[in-house]
């Protein structure tokens, strides 16, 4: 029996180019999943798709799958038939158990006793038996974010199969899918190769698309590309900005990809490039070309057309990107001739959610939150002035022509036309960057003024919404709050020299000025409480081990920063010294268990032996200092202090009954374990760590 | 100078009424019936009765027509050279969708003019969905040269019903489209007619003083008190007429109450809040139209046909 190739194509209308980007990775994954299933064997898996096919070729398929033969030993011939030699219950079920006729049950001796037996043969099955409802599964099984019918069928996909391809070796395999027959024919490129295209055996699919003008491949259009751009830098001499979500989308827009050069006239580059960069990139799917890192009025333009088409095709781009640029610039004048400040009277037509008013006034809130921010870090007055006038513009330009145009330049059309408007460098930067960071791994704002402002914009929203019940449920969180605190977070770690907890006083406080009804106290819990987990699954996302984040998180730390660089200095310090660390926490965790809490820490020091004495000592000692160490943030000598309790507390333990008879001796040294245990209280819970051997 | 010169149209081009023949052409070579624009306000195409009440339900059906939209917001004072807040869609709705669907269309791109090969045509992902009508649908934004054309959508839901079998719709922005084959950069420099004496008429000729004077009244004169009176008058018509069991003219009220509401907002005296409840009001009306469409026309008939039968028997 001689192995072949299969080969399977399934035609489609375009689909969309992330979902086929994922199901790429889904659809050889599930075929080869479903051949092992079978037990069908076969060699490796390649797997093609553009926007219209999406095509695997398996290699060295078995024309059929092995015969088997197997042998169950059953109950002795004793149990399975009785006096009169007819079969029991027991050889009935099992012999129906092994899906054989009970009169074929048969006897074999194993170590001078007979049993009963079933032999049962599963007989090989060829492969064209078998191929056509295994790839009629794949289809069905290639899971879609959307997925929809066309025409009078019930099956459903991203987008219409319209035809499928189905080989072994030569021979047709009838798959049969939404209406559909595998039959031996494959579609060319829409206008390059159009019409129908014969394929007569598995091994010739690929190279009859490929020669009907289809880049089979995402990294070979990739490639394509990549080597098209790279033409055009060393041309030019300019450099090109390829985001990778927009190169995806690009490799997936074209099943024959060809790269060209168009160009827009000069005077639009007076416009804010950010506009322009987002009105070629969001829109049009082209890349921009930079001098020397400033844009340029020439841009890379990925068609699926004839390459000899070149100059009509480009033509035509240039009009469209002509008229989204006239717009931009008529958006943009419009906007300068009025100052930004006139904008922010505007923003009373704009919702930020209904119970917590319009923009105008969460402009009001954030302004003055991000005023008690500044005097929480006592910065110098300057500062203060330029928190309040960037916090009052910060919004403005969500009301600008421009902004709603282009939403994904909020913040930066602000700063430009803070410029223009003749505001400060610094009140403009801190508007462009207080939607910072904007997404996990952005960078917070740099400036100071930036940091405030965001930081008040950010914790004005995530209190009002926990305020009126919208904090994130499970996987919903319309309102991104996890996101936001994430940034907040990030921001303090920055360098932004406030307390958390106050600022969340401070917010709440101002929402009850502006005589929103909520429960207060309920809100602030809630908002801490939010805070601490998003620090607790950052912190363990970047793999710190829970049972250090909460020994930190149990010493009642809510500041996020505390938390973050003790939970750090605690497993710097157990990794450094993991012996020292895990005997501590025994000893930690013993002494937790034995003390009596309520026994209080006045110990008679004359009631103590040798090592109860150099106990207290070291207590005393290490006391003091975790004392100035934590008051300075300085962790990890505290916890170096700590450390210093190890010997005698394991001293300690090796001489003393702590459960002495007399009363008045146990009563003592269970204060003195209390005042061990107390000195612990403020750096981590300890006992937390204790390994489990 | 004339008229021509002075647009810039390239001379053999198409003008806009032949773009528009010759689209209703093809597609009545398609089967379809090719109606004339329906005569009530509606923001597109897919508004008119042909469509959205006409996707329900298990009939054939195949329709071709121009409609016109009026998106009252868009309006820019005849001054921006892309922008009208009063244009042409050409709407093309087929159920059960065709299984060769891409290739009319493409073919119908061949009709008005357009050599496909010669340009870079493409399907660009975009998903549809109306809240108001409580429908969705899958399809493209159909690509020429990077300039967007056309919306091609296969609908999945109309008025909260699962369509069955799948209509496809085409909906062409006719001045886009015209302004790409006579290859103008603004609207308004479309060639509409052209006599055999030379004398032309240009889309400014036709529609440059309406786009001036709607402007004006949309976002400046437009009585708002009147406009909310309307709007709650033809909700409460709306609900009468659904009582009589009449969806059809019911469905008229509906696009009243949008148009109603889409002045107003032009207006700017919707705020967001107030928005998403007018919103809410309306999709309410579709679909209570769709309900009864469902009930009085498509089920009546299924009704109808099985009594048939059995009197037959």
């Amino acid at each position: 029996m001689t192995s072949k190739t299969l080969a399977f194509e399934i035609g489609t209308e375009e689909i969309p180019a992330f979902d086929l980007q994922n199901a790429t990775k889904q659809f050889p994954k599930l075929l080869i999943e479903r051949l092992d299933d079978i037990g069908l064997s076969h060699g490796d898996i390649d797997c093609y798709t553009t926007p219209r096919r999406m095509i695997a070729i398996v290699a060295d398929v078995a024309a059929s799958t092995e015969a088997l033969v197997e042998e169950h030993k059953g109950p002795s011939v004793k149990i399975a038939f009785d006096e009169e030699g007819n079969p029991t219950k027991a050889a009935e079920g099992f012999a129906r158990g092994k899906g054989i006729d009970v009169g074929s049950l048969e006897r074999r001796e194993v170590d001078g006793v007979e049993y009963v037996f079933a032999v049962t043969s599963k007989p090989a099955m060829s492969a064209t038996e078998l191929l056509p409802s295994v790839l009629e599964g794949v289809i069905e099984s290639i899971s879609w974010p959307k997925s929809m019918c066309w025409g009078t069928e019930k099956a459903l996909f991203s987008r219409p199969v319209r035809w499928l391809v189905a080989y072994l070796g030569d021979e047709i395999l009838p798959v049969r899918f939404a209406g559909l027959e595998a039959g031996n024919v494959t579609y060319g490129h829409r206008f390059l190769s159009p019409g129908a295209h014969e394929v007569n055996r598995a091994d010739d699919l690929i190279g009859v698309v490929r020669s009907a003008h289809v880049v089979p491949s995402e990294d070979e259009r990739k490639a394509v590309i990549a080597s098209g751009v790279a033409k055009v830098e060393a041309d030019t001499g300019y450099t090109a900005v390829l985001p990778p979500k927009t190169l995806t989308e690009v490799i997936n827009l074209s099943e024959y990809p060809t790269v060209m050069v168009g160009t827009f006239d000069e005077m639009f580059l007076k416009v804010p490039e950010e506009i322009i960069v987002d009105a070629m990139l969001m829109h049009q799917r082209y890349f921009p070309l930079y001098d020397n890192g400033k844009l340029t009025n020439k841009f890379i333009i990925v068609s699926n057309g004839d390459p000899e088409c070149e100059t009509t095709i480009v033509d035509g781009n240039e009009r469209v990107v002509a008229a989204r640029l006239y717009d931009a610039k008529f958006f943009y004048e419009e906007d300068l001739r009025h100052p930004l400040e006139a904008y922010v009277e505007h923003l009373d037509e704009v919702v930020f959610q209904e119970q917590l008013g319009t923009m105008r006034s969460k402009t009001d809130r954030v302004a003055r939150l991000a005023e008690k921010l500044c005097v929480d870090a006592d910065v110098e007055a300057s500062i203060t002035q330029d928190v309040a006038r960037a916090a009052l513009l910060s919004k403005a330009d969500l009301v600008t022509n421009a902004v709603i145009e282009f939403t994904s330049v909020q913040g930066i059309m602000g700063s430009y036309y803070a410029i223009e408007s003749g505001e400060s460098e610094r009140v403009a930067q801190a508007i462009a960057e207080h939607y910072r960071p904007r997404f996990a791994g952005d960078e917070p704002p740099k400036d100071i003024v930036g940091k405030f402002v965001a930081a008040a914009d950010k914790l004005d929203t995530v209190c009002g919404l926990f305020a009126v019940d919208q904090a994130p449920t499970g996987s919903s969180d319309p309102f991104a709050l996890r996101r936001a605190a994430l940034g907040i977070i990030s921001i303090l770690q920055s360098g932004l020299d406030i307390s958390l907890e106050r600022a969340i006083d401070d917010a709440l406080s101002i929402y009850q000025e502006s005589d929103l009804e909520f429960d207060r106290e309920k809100t602030r819990a809630e908002v801490l409480e939010f805070f601490i987990t998003r620090c607790r699954v950052m912190l363990h996302d970047q793999g710190m081990p829970l049972d250090a984040i909460d020994a930190v998180l149990a010493a009642g730390v809510l500041e996020p920063v505390t938390i973050i660089e003790r939970v750090a200095a605690l497993q710097h310090a157990r990794s450094e010294s993991a012996d020292t660390f895990d005997d501590l926490a025994t000893a930690y965790g013993r002494a937790n268990n034995l003390r009596d809490a309520d026994a209080g820490i006045d110990f008679d020091p004359t009631l103590f032996s040798e090592s109860e004495t150099k106990l207290a000592d070291a207590i005393a000692k290490a006391s003091t200092e975790v004392e100035e160490y934590l008051a300075d943030g300085l962790y990890e000598p505290a916890l170096d202090s700590l450390a210093s309790l190890r010997t005698p507390i394991d001293e300690f333990f090796e001489t003393t009954m702590v459960m002495d008879d007399d009363d008045r001796i146990r009563a003592n040294r269970m204060k003195l374990l209390n005042r061990f245990i107390g000195v612990f209280a403020n750096v981590a819970d300890f006992g937390l760590m204790v390994k489990t051997r | 100078m004339s008229r021509s010169e002075r647009s810039g149209a390239h001379k053999d081009a198409p003008t806009f009424q032949d773009v528009i023949m010759n689209l209703q052409r093809y597609w009545g070579e398609q089967g379809c019936v090719v109606l004339q624009p329906y005569d009530n306000e509606v923001g597109a195409g897919t508004n008119a009765p042909a469509t959205t009440l006409r996707a329900l339900g298990p009939d054939t059906w195949r329709t071709a027509y121009v409609q016109g939209c009026r998106r009252p917001t868009d309006g820019r004072y005849g001054e921006n050279p892309n922008r009208l807040q009063f244009y042409y869609q050409f709407q093309v709705l087929i159920k059960p969708s065709p299984d060769n669907i891409q290739d009319l269309y493409l073919g119908s791109l061949e009709a008005i003019g357009i050599d496909v090969a010669a340009h870079d045509v493409r399907f660009v992902e975009d998903d549809w969905e109306s809240p108001t009508l409580g429908a969705w649908g899958l399809g493209w934004e159909v690509w020429i040269d990077g300039m967007e054309v056309t919306q091609f959508t296969y609908f999945q839901q109309v008025g909260g019903f699962e369509c069955s079998p799948i209509p496809v719709e085409i909906a062409y922005g006719l001045e886009r489209l015209t302004m790409f084959v006579q290859g103008v950069d603004s609207v308004y420099d479309i060639v509409w007619a052209r006599g055999n004496d030379g004398v032309t008429f240009t889309y400014g000729d036709v529609y440059l003083e309406n786009e001036k004077q709607f402007s004006k009244y949309n976002f400046e004169i437009a009585d708002t008190d009147f406009l909310f009176k309307e709007f709650s008058d033809r909700e409460a018509e709306c609900m009468k007429t659904l009582e009589a069991g009449l969806p059809l003219p019911a469905y008229d009220s509906v696009l009243k109450c949008c148009h109603a509401f889409n002045l107003l907002d032009a207006r700017g005296v919707i705020s967001a809040t107030e928005r998403m409840a007018y919103i809410l009001r309306v999709r309410t009306l579709a679909k209570a139209c769709c309900e009864s469409y469902m009930e009085n026309v498509v089920y009546a008939k299924d009704a109808q046909a099985a009594e048939k039968g059995a009197c037959d028997d």
